[in-house]
């Protein structure tokens, strides 16, 4: 059976950085990652801003905008809320329009912000809407290099949180990352060889490979403290939880698709 | 008259899991503003603090052990959880040999670190012939094993209407319901297909059956 294709991952967004970066030209413009940042109806995680200004496509679904428009500027209290508030203005608010605050929709509307009012679609989550969206109106030249961050996807309403992680096995030709304050999540499709760069200044130590929704026969990993040595995986038996990442490079293969996740340093 | 938190006095065991019982002796007077804090404090003393101690303030590890807590210090054993090494010490000491009938309400599992939660979730899946809910502010959930057909009763006055079918750690091949507004009938379920979320209880009573175990999840109403 040949080798299957290696996939790599960083989380090189969540470093600081002191001016959000200029964006590249030329050649390194065609392979250069593009972000977008999706705001879910929670409260904004504290990096909220950081990932913001890295974004090239802000959506937020629908009571996200709430959380938008009255987080940022706590997030920034150094800085006049109005200024805050139009310069972290989305590019468009989606989904059923039954959370966000007709004052917040009509704020961000004069200030161009596009609305999109999917409320007769009942069959998708807002996220499943906004993901679709973005892969539609891709910032860049293609969706190749982008990476999707999702805001506000975890916690809260467990069923919400679900079907959120429903999105990532949906769409998982997509990179799109779910972050809270405690965590961030990705999806490890069964397809691919995966190569994961750990920024230890903001990710780590503990970290977590899960079987979800299906078990796992054999998945061999590298680079943690507990290694998986094809060794299967599955609700009702093993999963692995609390582990640990012990080198700078994280190496998993698995039969099946897993969910990575790595907790967020507090300081992030 | 004084108005008891609403495990509190229910509970027959009461078990802080590690840094759980730094949440109890913190928390617990917040959400009895009314109440002197020592009293609150020795009203709601846990049975056991359980883990491995890595949390836990040390003076209020001291200060419950003096009001009569077990120390249950577990830090040799680094394999289970610290929910997982709680739900076994309380099955070891229910009163009671006959399991049918204990509930065993958890606060505290979901959210905050994924990998917690999930290990928190698998918890069910390991004890699946007890009766364990997990609780945030948010919502409830617990398992339907696949063994039996499920008939919840919604209490539509603390909980509802949101809810969802979760097939967490395996598809469901056959799931079927009624009291939902969008009901399964013999339908596939699966991550990267279709998982019942944002479903909403119709009636005051649902029934389930599958062919998976399932994550049945509600609501709580603020």
């Amino acid at each position: 059976m040949p080798p299957l294709p290696t996939m790599t991952h960083s989380s090189s967004f969540l470093l600081p950085s002191s001016s959000p970066p200029a964006p590249p030209t030329g050649a390194d413009a065609e392979n250069a990652v593009s972000y977008a940042v999706v705001v879910l109806n929670q409260r904004l995680p504290r990096f909220a801003p950081l990932l913001w200004t890295r974004a090239r496509l802000r959506v937020c679904a629908d009571g996200g905008a709430n959380r938008v428009f009255d987080g940022m500027p706590d997030l920034l209290p150094g800085e006049d809320p109005d200024e805050v508030r139009v310069r972290y203005k989305p590019d468009a608010i989606e989904g059923d329009m039954d959370s966000v605050r007709p004052e917040v929709k009509e704020y961000y509307s004069s200030l161009g912000t596009q609305i999109i009012d999917d409320s007769p679609d009942q069959d998708t989550t807002d996220l499943n809407k906004c993901i679709s969206f973005i892969t539609r109106n891709p910032p860049g030249p293609d969706n190749s290099n982008l990476f999707i961050l999702v805001l506000g996807a975890l916690g809260g309403r467990f069923d919400h949180e679900m079907g959120n992680i429903n999105v990532l096995h949906r769409f998982s030709n997509t990179r799109i990352i779910l972050l809270s304050d405690d965590s961030s999540i990705f999806l490890l499709p069964k397809t691919h060889s995966h190569e994961i760069h750990i920024e230890r200044s903001v990710e780590g130590p503990h970290c977590g490979l899960i079987p979800m929704g299906a078990p796992s026969s054999s998945s061999t990993t590298t680079g943690l403290r507990w290694n998986l040595d094809n060794t299967s995986m599955n609700f009702g038996g093993l999963l692995s939880t609390s582990n640990i990442v012990e080198e700078e490079i994280v190496t998993v293969t698995s039969d099946s698709d897993l969910i990575w996740t790595i907790s967020l340093r507090k300081h992030t | 008259p004084l108005r008891p938190s609403p495990l509190g006095p229910r509970a027959q065991v009461r078990v802080c899991a590690d840094g759980g019982a730094n949440r109890v002796f913190d928390g617990m007077p917040e959400l009895l503003p009314g109440h002197a804090r020592d009293d609150v404090r020795s009203r709601y003393k846990p049975d056991v603090i359980k883990g491995d101690m890595d949390s836990v303030r040390p003076e209020v590890k001291e200060y419950y052990s003096n009001l009569g807590t077990k120390i249950a210090d577990q830090s040799h054993d680094q394999d289970t959880t610290d929910l997982h090494k709680c739900v076994a010490f309380i099955t070891d000491n229910s009163p009671g040999s006959d399991k049918s009938n204990l509930c065993i309400l958890v606060l505290g599992a979901l959210g905050g670190r994924f990998d917690h939660e999930m290990g928190n979730i698998n918890v069910l899946h390991l004890f699946p012939n007890i009766k364990i809910v997990l609780l945030s502010d948010d919502c409830l959930i617990f398992l339907l094993p696949r063994t039996h057909t499920h008939s919840i009763h919604i209490e539509r006055s603390v909980e509802g209407p949101h809810c969802g079918l979760i097939p967490v750690g395996t598809p469901s091949t056959s799931t079927t319901t009624t009291g939902l507004r969008w009901n399964l009938d013999n339908t596939h379920m699966s991550f990267g297909g279709l998982i019942s979320t944002s479903n909403i209880v119709d009636e005051d009573q649902v029934m389930v059956t599958s062919d998976s175990d399932l994550i049945w999840t509600i609501s709580l109403r603020h």
